[in-house]
Parts: C-alpha cells; structure tokens; sequence
C-alpha cells in the first residue's frame, strides 16, 4: 500500500471508529431514555391513590356519639355525622343552596350551613332556610370497627 | 466486546443448532425497485403492535377495570405516575397510528397484487389481523370509561344487535347483559388484554412465519425485468437496519405527539345522562357509521341498518377473498379491475371518513 | 181629645206617605211592621239615594197588596242566598247604570275582582263563595266606606275582618296552619296602637291587602307577597305629604331598593332575601328595638349575630344605644360588605370611632384584620392564577382545584370571623387559608414545571433519536457502498 493509500485508509478508520462511537453511545442513550421512563413509572407513587370507591373515615371508637366531621371523597366534601343513638351517616356537604360546605351543629342537632341559615335534619332533608333539596346520602360501611365511606346510595 | 458476544452465540448454538437458522436468514434478499418503499409498512405496523404491547403491560400495572374505578385509575395513571401520562398517550396514539399503517400495508398489498400465488395464506392471516385490530381498538376505547366512549360502545353494539338471526345473541355476548354496564367493561377488558392478544399473536406468527418463509414479494412484471439489472439487499443487515431507521422515526413521532397532543379523559360515563352531541366513533369505522346513516330505512322488505350492515359483510368477504377470484393476477397478468375496486374503495372509505368528521 | 190626636196622626201619616218622591210600598209596609230591616235600612245610602227594596229582592215597589208586590212574576226574589246576594248587588255596582244615574266615581269591577280572590274560592258548604258583598259590607245599613258608621270603615274594619280570621274553628275549616292572632299582633303594633286611637291614616287590614282583590299571601299576585311587599308598604311610607306629620323618614324604600336586600329580592327575585316583614314584622309591625336589632339580622346572619354578641362591641354599644349591626351597615340601605368597610382607610366604619388615639386597641385591630383580609385576598388570587396556568396547560390538577373551595370557605369565614372583633380567633381562620393558598400555589407551580420539563425532555429524547436515526443512516450507507 502506497503512503497515500495508507493514509486515507487510516481517515476512514478514524472516521469509521468516530461513527461506531456516535452510534454506539447513541444507542445506549436511546435506550436509557426509554429505560428512564419505564422505571420511574414502574415505582409506585408517593400519594396514596385517590380512593374514590371507599374513603376510610378512622375508627368507630373514635367518633363521638353527636358529633360531626367533614371529610374528602374524591373530589368532594362529605360529612359523617353520628347522632346521639350511635347510627353513623353520611352525607354531601355541599349545600343544595349556593354550594357553601355545611357544618353539624351540636347545640341544634342539625346539620347547618353558615352562610345562610340553611337547617338540614340528621337524615339530610333540608328543614328550614333557603336550601331547596336534601343533602345527597352516601354509604356508610363499618367493617372491624372501622369505618368508610362509599358511593352514594 | 465482539468475543462475548461470540461465546455466548457458540454456547446456544451447540444446544440449538442456531448457525442453519442464521445461515437461512443470511441468505434472504428483498428486491430493490420502485416500489420497495412499501415493504416497511408491515414491519412498522409491527414495531406499533409491539409499542402496543409493552404500553399496555405497563398500564395494566395500574389500570382498575370496573365502572367504580376505571375512569379514576386513568386519572391516577395521568396525573400521580410518574411519566404515567407518557405511557398513556403513547399508547393512545399508537393505536391510532397502527391501525393507519395497517389501512397502507393491506392497500399497498393489494395493488402490488402480492396476495397472489403462493401468498393466499399471507393474505388471508393479515385480513383477520385486521379485523382483530379493529376489535382491539373498539373494546380498547371503552376502558376509560368515558362518556364518548360508553355511548360510542352503546351505538356500535347496538349496530351489531341489528344483524339477522344472532345480532341479539352477539349483542348480549359483547355486552355481558342487555345494557351496556360494569359487566360490558370486564368483559371488553378481558377481550382486549387476554382473548385477542392471544388469537393475534398466534396468527401475526404464522404471517410472519410465512413471510420468512416465502419471501418479500416482488411487484408484477419484475419477471420481466433482466437479471443483470435486479438489484436486492440482504434482508440481513441492511433492510433490518433500514426498517429500524423508520421505527425510530415513529418513535420519535409518538413521543412528540404524546407531549403536544396528550390524549384526553373527558367525562366519566353516566348511564343516566343523555348522549353528548357529537357521538361518533373512533375515525376508521367512521366511513361505515356515516354509511349507514345515508341508507335509507328500508330497502325492498329489509330493514336499511341490516342492510347497511350485510352490504359491508360483503364487501368484506369480496375482499378478504381476492386471492381466489383474481384469477389473471395469480396468471401474472394486469387485472385492470381489481385496480379500480381498490381505488374505490380508497376513494370510498376517505370521502365518507372526511363526511363524518366534518358533520 | 185622644180622637183628634188618631186623626191628626194618621193626617200627618197620608200626608207624609203623598209625600215621598218615589213610594216605596215595600219600605213603608215593612216599616209599619216595626222590622229590624227597614230600622237599618233608613240610614242607608242607598234608602237616601230613593233605591227601593225592590231594586234588590225584585219585585213591585208600587203596589200595597202583598200579592202583588211580593210576586216572582212581578221579579221579586225573596233574600237571596249565597252568590245570589253578590249577583243582587253587581246589577247595579257592576254596570254602568250607577255613574251615569246616580253621578258615581265608584268602581265597578268589586265582584269580578272579588270572584277572582281568596274569597272567591268556594265555600267549604260547595254551594257558594266563601263571601259575598254583605259578608263585609252588611246588607241593610250600607254606608259610604268613609262613613264612621261602616263596617269598612279604617276604624271599624279590624274587627270586620277578623270576624272570620279570628275564629279558630271557622278558619280551621279553611286553612288550619293560617294564623288567627292577627288582631292581637296588630295592637301591639304601632299602626294597630295609632288606630285604635281613630288615627284613619294608620295601616289596617285593608291597606295592605287590598279590599276586594285579596289573594292568599303566597299567591304572586297578593300585594303582600314579598316581591310586591316593599311597594305596598311604600305606598305610605314613601310618600312625604301623607307621613308628614308622623315626622319619620320617607326613605326607606328607596333606599331599600338599592341595597344588597332589595336588589336581591326585587331584582334576582331571590327570597332568601328580606321584605319589610321579615325584619319588621307584619301584623306586629315595630322597627326592632337598639338591643335586639342584631337578633333580628342574626335570624338570617346567625353566625355574625352570635360572634358580635360574644364581642366586646356589644356591652360598649348597648351602653351607648348604638343600633347594634345598623352602626357600621345600615338599615333599609345596606350595602353589600365589601373589604372596604373593613380597617383604617377612608371610607371604613371602623374610624367613626376608633382612632389612633381615640380607642386605640380597636384601631389597632380593625388595621391588623384588614391588611391580613387583604393578603389572603392576594395570595388566594394568586393561588387561582397559577391554577389557571396549570389547567390552561393541560396538565391535571383537580386534587388543587378542589383546595381552592377551602381557601374560598376560609375568606368568608374570615370575614365572618371579624365580627368576633378576637384577634386569635381570625388569626386562626386566616391561618388556614393562608396554609391551603400555599399549597394550592405550589401544586399548580409544580404542574407548570412538569409542563416545561415533559417538552425539554422531548426534546432531549428527540435529540438522542435523531442522533442514533443519524448515524444508523450513515452506516447503512456505508455498508451498502460496499
């Protein structure tokens, strides 16, 4: 082989080598990227899964005999109230007024809204104020002592 | 790095006599023409089934099928996993995209004429793949759970109920009841990730078994062309790597398409609602709902939504079964008509498909 | 002697009888008989207009024989009995006969109005309607309603009306849940106090319900059906010459009608909503006394009502008679409570009295409530735009979405809670809302980052693809230039 010869052939080398390099790096990127994704995907996520089939509300000890409490289903408010006979029920907190969040009042044993005076016995049929439909009713589940809060009945 | 590979390619071999297999696929060649650019179309419908597959394994990792949590789940997957909704909108999409590439590898099978002898059974395999994948998109639409999508289900289970004799029988199968309910979803659910990945998969093997086998069909009159003048390249490396080429393209085409046009959830079904405006289904069976729609209500003594229905069963089977009435094309002669069928119905199915997405 | 007394008697008695415009042979008759009927009826308006018996129980008026006169032949209808009476009257009161004849500006449409009234139902018998002209009016001594003498008369008509209204068994058969102690209320009532005194200018039962037309108070048309009260009442109060001499203001309605009540209630036809009588009272009506004026708001403003009460604002106006929530928001004029009314700026109600160094403690408090209201207005807003950004994106963010009701609930509760006038009780509303605006803020930030960080790592991922896209090109043709 003459020098000339030689000397192309040692470019293409280079050249070859360069590209087997740009390739090969750029495989293994290309599959790392795709691996990155599958794998964080793969680990669970920090928050807990937004259960809107069953809302765990605590204990059944731990929820006073006429008491009131609001908690989170889904997307909406829900409150759990427990009359004075130990019956524990559930309701949408949102008014059928102008969608304020009610409240349980004690001293009345109503469920109440603060923003206009609106009265909902403890079967959630709007009794006095400006309300014009009763509280929606979910379900109430006590299983081992446990209570949870399902789909509306 | 080469010798490792070297080692572990010797060790299969002795136990498997893997060199016949690999001396076989060295020796394959794809003829080079004008029209080799339609070759690829299947394997990229294949690099989109795999996408599809190992997306939708992904998914069932977190998907919940069954009217309390279906739509909630898909809601988790696109806003709490991480990258959840990547995987979801690519898969979306690919479905989308594989049904396309479906559409050109079948048409331009058809105008190549390569159903022809020895191919029937190529042809035949990649036609009920079709119809497979068109049931896969269908109960795949239904697992969200969505308002389009349960109304979409209701109307096309309803077109199925309309068939003579058994369209009851098949409407209820679809629908594991009268109604489309939960028990439509778990049903569709288990058609779509078990009873028809199991049936495709069996048959895709058989079509790409055949494929291997037989060859790449070379197009009508390449006979005529001088020997001299053929050009092929291996199969091995250079038409894999070629195909490779465009599967990364299309990769990268649903990566920037799962960023840009993510793919939505809409509204969770309610039975009790009353239908949104607009129900249509998903765009390629758009050309036959719009079809039926301009059918009037009865023809001579039969009800027009059967007929509708019975016209499309024959035009079906007509095509499906164009390896054995296509006597001249087996003969390697030109068959003008089966050109103009095909343009047809290309015609046909874009003209209806622009209709119903316009109205 | 007492021959000559008979003679010149029964002179006097043809005399009188030759006298008479129109004879009236009914009348006479009757009279001669010494009946209950012909007492009344010589008072009566329409015995002195020369109307005859005969004009409503038919009849000939000219003829003495009995016979005759008392025929149905002749027209005569003995006394007519349920919607019989009312149809008696309208032959005249509801033509045009009694204006052109008797030169009359009354109206003519009383039985139509009235068939179309309460009264007008049918009677629980089936037979007729549950009044009839007589039922108010009486039948043989009729007088000019302005007459003292008339049963309608302001005066008289309280105790007209509740005739019916107050007898329990006679209304149970009607309407059992409708009220009878409307008597009773109105004298407690400063109109009722006025009319007992024979002030006519002061409302009655007639001034506010209409006479013929009344409908049953939750009936639209009624003119005390809430939308229509305000009007109703106005018709005196709002007017200067009629209440001139009470020497109260005429404002109210006007006023009444601009404020957020009003508005309200007239305008979104909203009744939750007060009228005049829900703050007022109707039959009892009484402006509410200084010290009960926040348990009259707080029936409907329970909350605030409480909390003030509770405040030491209460004691210190109480002492000074201040009219409790009247002070800061007014009374028939009250505005919609916006933050403004809140602190030390122009235009707050905080300043009437406190000062920098006139009650400072307040001044203080009523600066500290206003720019902590202020910020959480800020950051709340700011919270929704960042919200907006993150939905506008496209990415998912209902879980912060449904916070922004907590960090709304929280604003209203504060400003519920400056009622209480304890700085620890709305430091600890605010609190909560401050804590939900910022997780809100981050939420929505973070949604926004994961936005701009999915399109660089596209682009990332892009670039990597085309990278290997690349080179794989250049190696096919490579190898297939060999």
């Amino acid at each position: 082989m003459s020098k000339k010869q030689s000397q192309t052939n040692s470019i293409a080398k280079t050249k070859r080598d360069f590209l087997k390099y740009i390739f090969g790096g750029g495989i293994i990127a290309l599959i790392s990227s795709v691996l990155y994704p599958i794998f964080s995907y793969l680990k669970p996520p920090k928050q807990r899964e937004v259960e809107v089939k069953n809302v765990k509300v605590g204990k059944l000890s731990e929820i006073e005999n006429d008491s009131g409490q609001i908690i989170r289903f889904g997307n909406k408010p829900v409150i759990v109230v427990r009359t004075s006979s130990g019956d524990v029920r559930a309701f949408a907190a949102t008014c059928t007024h102008l969608d304020c969040t009610v409240q349980f009042k004690k001293e009345l044993g109503v469920i109440w809204c603060a923003c206009h005076n609106g009265k909902y016995d403890l079967n959630g049929r709007n009794i006095s104020g400006p309300p014009p439909k009763p509280l929606d009713e979910f379900r109430v589940i006590i299983k081992n002592e446990e209570v949870f809060v399902s789909k509306k009945i | 790095m080469k010798k490792y590979f070297k080692n572990i390619y010797s060790w299969i071999d002795e136990r498997v006599e893997l060199e016949e297999v690999v001396k076989f696929m060295g020796k394959k060649y794809v003829p080079v023409h004008s029209h080799t650019i339609w070759y690829y179309f299947g394997g990229v419908s294949l690099f989109l089934f795999i996408i599809q597959v190992f997306t939708g394994i992904l998914l069932l990792l977190y998907y919940k099928a069954g009217e309390e949590l279906a739509f909630e789940s898909i809601q988790f997957i696109m806003s709490k996993v991480q990258f959840g909704w990547l995987i979801r909108s690519i898969h979306s999409w690919a479905a989308n995209l594989f049904i396309l590439a479906l559409f050109i590898h079948m048409f331009s099978v058809y105008f190549e004429k390569s159903y022809r002898k020895p191919r029937e059974i190529t042809w035949l395999t990649g036609m009920l793949m079709l119809f497979i994948a068109f049931a896969f998109g269908f109960s795949g639409y239904l697992l969200p759970w969505n308002e389009l999508a349960f109304f979409a289900t209701k109307v096309g289970t309803d077109i199925a109920g309309v068939v003579p004799f058994i369209g009851d029988s098949i409407m209820i199968f679809l629908r594991g009841g009268e109604d489309v309910t939960g028990a439509t979803l778990t049903r569709f659910f288990g058609f779509h990730v078990a009873i028809l990945p199991g049936i495709f998969t069996l048959i895709l093997a058989i079509h790409l078994l055949l494929v291997q086998r037989q060859g790449m069909s070379e197009p009508m009159g390449y006979e005529n062309t001088k020997i001299a003048e053929r050009k092929t390249m291996p199969f091995f490396p250079n038409f894999i790597l070629r195909d490779l080429l465009l599967w990364l393209i299309v990769l990268n085409v649903l990566a920037i398409l799962a960023v840009f046009f993510p793919w939505e959830l809409g509204r969770k079904a309610d039975a009790f609602a009353s239908a949104p405006a607009g129900i249509q289904p998903e765009w390629y069976f758009l050309f036959m709902f719009q079809t039926l729609k301009y059918i009037p209500p009865q023809i001579l003594f039969i009800d027009g939504e059967v007929f509708g229905i019975m016209m499309f069963a024959v035009a079906g089977g007509v095509w499906m079964m164009v390896p054995f009435w296509d006597r001249k094309s087996s003969r390697g002669e030109a068959n003008r008509l089966v050109n103009y069928i095909g343009l047809f119905a290309i015609l046909y199915i874009i003209v209806f498909t622009i209709i119903g997405w316009l109205v | 002697m007492k021959n000559l007394f008979l003679f010149i008697f029964i002179l006097f008695f043809s005399f009188s009888i030759s006298f008479s415009e129109s004879s009236d042979k009914c009348f006479e008759c009757h009279q001669s008989l010494g009946d209950k009927q012909s007492e009344l009826f010589v008072k009566d308006i329409h015995f002195q207009k020369g109307i005859s018996c005969a004009d409503c129980h038919g009849g000939n008026s000219q003829s003495e024989d009995i016979d005759e006169a008392m025929n149905k032949k002749s027209g005569y209808i003995g006394i007519p009995k349920g919607d019989a009476i009312s149809k008696t009257c309208a032959k005249c009161h509801s033509g045009t006969k009694m204006s052109s004849k008797y030169k009359s500006a009354l109206p003519i449409n009383q039985l139509e109005k009235l068939e179309t009234s309460v009264h007008g139902k049918i009677a629980t018998s089936g037979k007729e309607h549950i009044a009839q002209c007589v039922t108010c009016h009486n039948s043989h001594g009729i007088v000019s309603v302005k007459n003292p003498a008339s049963p309608v008369h302001p005066l008289k008509v309280v105790k007209t009306c509740t005739k019916c209204h107050a007898d329990a068994s006679f209304m149970k058969t009607y309407n059992p849940s409708l009220a009878i102690d409307q008597l009773e209320k109105y004298r407690t009532s400063l109109h009722g106090k006025k009319n007992i005194k024979g002030d006519v200018k002061a409302a009655e039962c007639v001034s506010c319900h209409g006479s013929h037309e009344i409908q049953n108070a939750k009936d639209i048309r009624s003119s005390v059906y809430p939308t229509n009260l305000p009007q109703t009442c106005a018709k005196c109060h709002s007017d200067k010459d009629y209440m001139k001499e009470y020497k109260i203001p005429t404002d109210q309605y006007s006023e009444f009608s601009k404020s957020i009540h009003g508005v309200t209630l007239l305008k979104k036809k909203d009744f939750g909503a007060p009228a005049c009588n829900d703050c007022h009272g109707n039959h009892g009506a009484t402006p509410p006394g200084i010290s009960s004026i926040s348990k009259v708001c707080g029936s409907c403003h329970a909350l605030n009502a409480e909390l003030f009460s509770a405040s030491p604002h209460k004691k210190a106006f109480d002492e000074k008679e201040f009219p409790e929530c009247e002070t800061c928001h007014g009374n028939h004029g009250v505005v919609d409570a916006t933050d403004q009314l809140l602190g030390i700026n122009q235009g707050s109600v905080c300043i009437k009295c406190h000062q920098e160094n006139k009650f400072p403690k307040g001044y203080a408090t009523a600066k500290i409530f206003r720019s902590i209201i202020d910020s959480l207005e800020k950051v709340s807003k700011e919270a929704i735009l960042y919200v907006e950004e993150a939905e506008q994106k496209g990415m998912e963010i209902s879980e912060a979405k449904f916070k922004l009701r907590e960090a709304h609930q929280s604003r209203m509760e504060a400003r519920t809670m400056i009622h209480s006038f304890n700085n620890e009780k709305f430091l600890e509303v605010t609190k909560k809302g401050f804590d939900v605006s910022e997780f809100i803020r981050l939420e929505a930030a973070n949604a926004v980052e994961e936005f701009y960080y999915r399109r660089w790592g596209l682009g990332v991922s892009s670039l990597i693809i085309t990278i290997v896209a690349f080179s794989l090109f250049v190696y096919i043709r490579r190898i297939e230039r060999k």
